[in-house]
């Protein structure tokens, strides 16, 4: 039989043990949309929602100072007050502690004093939350300085939120683009657990005793994996787009080679980790270990920005990172394949893949001596 | 020429010498039974004429070829079903034969080994759902799919029920009347016997003999084992021995209650005065029998070791 007709049928054989292995519908499709439409829902939101703190004010001395605050806070349109009138600061102990407040704000007690006194439960001591209550005091300071000295500010801060592609990019956007990859990363680092089965069931041992060329058996199960992960993408843009209203913008050579460089490297460090794992339970606990360390390091959910230093050159090694990075600059940033930062991005993937596959070949050729 | 040739054949696993010098050849044909208990190295025999395990010393060739010049045309020849049987367990009877029928340049159809096996009915079954004797019949297929001259199959009945050992039984004997050539293991003698031209002992890596089973048990010593049992009770029984040693063609007795051994050179002339001797007594006898000489008793007395299955 020719190559290409012996391709085609290992091919087919490969495809139908895939889809029929409940396992891999389970990983590959219902797990990555489980937990997109779980971050979906809690972080991705509507956008629509405003930002609102719930607090209290203690006033514990009525004074001109004092009076004019309270005055200036209730003027504050996104400060709803717990209480419409100033509460005793042992009223305001309990709140915060139960946590029925988000803060609490103590006026000045005396008119000369000029401090103003901001309390937060300490677990929420650096949430998004008090930091942007602080920063609303601040300004709120800054105001209530200007007003007594009466003079009028000669700069302001105009904000709005850009991205280097499209205007609409947001959240939901990036979180959907970071599923794509990390389900098709998963597909590959968790998909060679058949190797591993093949071989302690002896069933390598079985091929080998037959003329079929080894190497057209793996390029029939590669392209297996490509069925599965452009299935896998289709899925979760679709849920993405009509269930989250995700924008895309499509660049299909950009999205076509960062797949297709992603997927062979996922599937060669997968292929790594089954050349030297003798149970199905050390490869899965290798798989989960890379998965879990890169899910976190390589901005699937979050922007890496946010990382403290000394996290940022691990993150920058992981293949993840730039996987994910292709696969948003050929769907969301509408860039890329011009870039040299895609091609950076791809060539760095494109070494984890060569380095991780022939490992496991050396691997692989030094245990075959000890079959028995 | 013999379809298989081999010579010297040495292998060590660190310390444990697994085969220490088998030499045999087997003409296209045979049904080759290498025998021998758990762990005398037939397995690694077999793995090593299969092409899975190099040799350390000794030659092996398969229709006049050799494994490392023509390993790819051995291939073609040759048909394995290994001990442990490993198949696609996602994919059905029939797919698991077109699959292994892709890997050949010529192969039977799927349909004609399945009707061989006697599977056909449970062609669309998924492997999970297959007794084991089916799945040892579909193993079999497999090694059959690419039409190849020599046939290996590594302890085929092994675990399996009496009635789905006989099945297999009738594939092998199928398979020679096709005039295949086929290389079976096993440790039960019984089966060596039925189904062999010729076996080849083997103990811990060396062969003790090879010849055919007839001839093996010829080689035995002639006495054959007669057994008698009376109604009378003990009585009877002491009598009888008492007349029957004084035969020259009886070598020894025993006896057990109203049961009698006798061990004799001529056992139909021993029977021939024994029955003689009960009628005029009036002795009823109620079993009488000979013991038929197994390669069970080659084994014991070549190795002087008892036989386990």
């Amino acid at each position: 039989m020719s190559n290409g007709k012996q391709l085609s049928k290992l091919f087919g054989a490969q495809i139908k043990m895939m889809f029929r292995e409940k396992q891999v519908w389970f990983w590959n499709l219902f797990f990555p949309i489980i937990l997109m439409v779980i971050f979906m829902v809690i972080f991705g939101g509507d956008g629509g929602s405003e930002f609102k703190a719930k607090i209290a004010v203690v006033k514990s001395n009525a004074n001109s100072t004092s009076n004019m605050l309270e005055d200036y806070l209730h003027k504050v349109p996104v400060f709803e007050w717990k209480s419409e009138q100033v509460v005793s600061k042992e009223q305001a102990d309990t709140w915060i502690k139960d946590k029925d407040v988000d803060a609490v704000v103590v006026l000045p007690e005396t008119e000369e004093a000029t401090a103003l006194e901001l309390i937060v439960n300490k677990e929420n001591e650096k949430s998004a939350n008090t930091q942007a209550i602080r920063g609303i005091l601040d300004q709120f300071i800054q105001q209530s300085n200007y007003a007594v000295a009466n003079v009028q500010p000669t700069f302001k801060l105009e904000m709005s939120a850009v991205s280097n592609g499209s205007e609409d990019l947001n959240y939901v956007d990036f979180l959907l683009t970071g599923m794509i990859a990390l389900a098709v990363a998963q597909g590959g680092l968790f998909g060679m657990v058949d190797m591993v089965e093949m071989r302690r069931k002896g069933l390598l041992k079985r091929l080998r005793m037959t003329p079929v060329k080894m190497g057209l058996f793996g390029v029939g199960g590669m392209l297996v994996r490509f069925v599965l992960g452009i299935v896998q993408i289709v899925i979760l843009a679709v849920i993405g787009v009509f269930g989250f209203g995700a924008n895309l913008h499509l660049d299909f050579p950009t999205l076509i080679v960062g797949f297709f460089v992603g997927a062979l490297a996922f599937n060669a460090l997968g292929y790594f980790f089954s050349s030297f794992s003798k149970s199905i339970e050390a490869y899965m606990g290798m798989a989960n270990i890379a998965s879990f360390l890169m899910m976190f390091l390589s901005g699937i959910f979050f922007p890496t920005s946010g990382f403290p230093e000394w996290l940022v050159p691990v993150s920058e090694v992981l293949p993840l990172t730039y996987f994910v990075n292709g696969i948003r600059d050929g769907m969301v940033y509408g860039s890329g394949i011009a870039t040299s930062e895609f091609w950076t991005g791809i060539g760095i993937l494109g070494i984890w893949g060569i380095i991780a596959f022939a490992l496991g070949v050396l691997i692989f050729r030094k245990s075959k001596v000890e079959v028995r | 020429m013999p379809i298989l040739e081999v010579k010297g054949l040495r292998k060590s696993f660190g310390t444990v010498k697994a085969v220490e010098g088998i030499s045999f050849t087997v003409e296209a044909g045979e049904v080759f039974t290498i025998i021998g208990p758990n762990g005398a190295g037939k397995t690694t025999t077999l793995e090593m004429i299969e092409g899975l395990q190099a040799p350390d010393a000794g030659t092996i060739s398969i229709n006049g070829m050799d494994w490392s010049k023509n390993a790819e045309q051995i291939k073609y020849i040759i048909g394995v079903q290994p001990q442990s049987g490993a198949m696609f367990d996602l994919l059905s009877v029939e797919e698991n034969l077109d699959l292994f029928a892709a890997f050949y340049p010529h192969s039977k159809q799927a349909a004609e080994v399945l009707e061989m096996i006697n599977l056909t009915e449970h062609r669309d079954k998924r492997l999970k759902s297959l007794s084991g004797g089916q799945r040892q019949r579909l193993a079999i297929g497999l090694a059959m799919i690419s039409d190849p001259q020599i046939i290996f199959l590594d302890e085929p009945t092994t675990g399996l029920d009496p009635q789905a050992r006989r099945n297999i039984w009738d594939i092998v004997l199928k398979l020679k009347s096709l005039g295949k050539t086929t290389i079976l293991t096993t440790h039960y003698m019984e089966e060596a016997e039925k189904l062999s031209d010729r076996v080849c002992i083997v103990d811990q890596g060396r062969i003790i003999t090879v010849d055919t089973p007839a001839k093996l048990i010829d080689q035995l010593t002639k006495e054959r084992e007669v057994r008698l049992s009376f109604l009378d009770g003990e009585e009877a029984a002491i009598a009888t021995e008492l007349v029957a040693q004084e035969q020259p063609t009886v070598v020894r007795t025993s006896r057990e209650g109203a049961s009698l051994k006798l061990w004799s050179v001529q056992p139909e002339e021993t029977l021939y005065f024994v029955f003689g001797f009960t009628k005029e007594k009036g002795y009823r006898v109620e079993q009488v029998s000979i013991r038929e000489m197994s390669l069970e008793d080659v084994f014991i007395a070549f190795t002087g070791k008892e036989w386990r299955d």
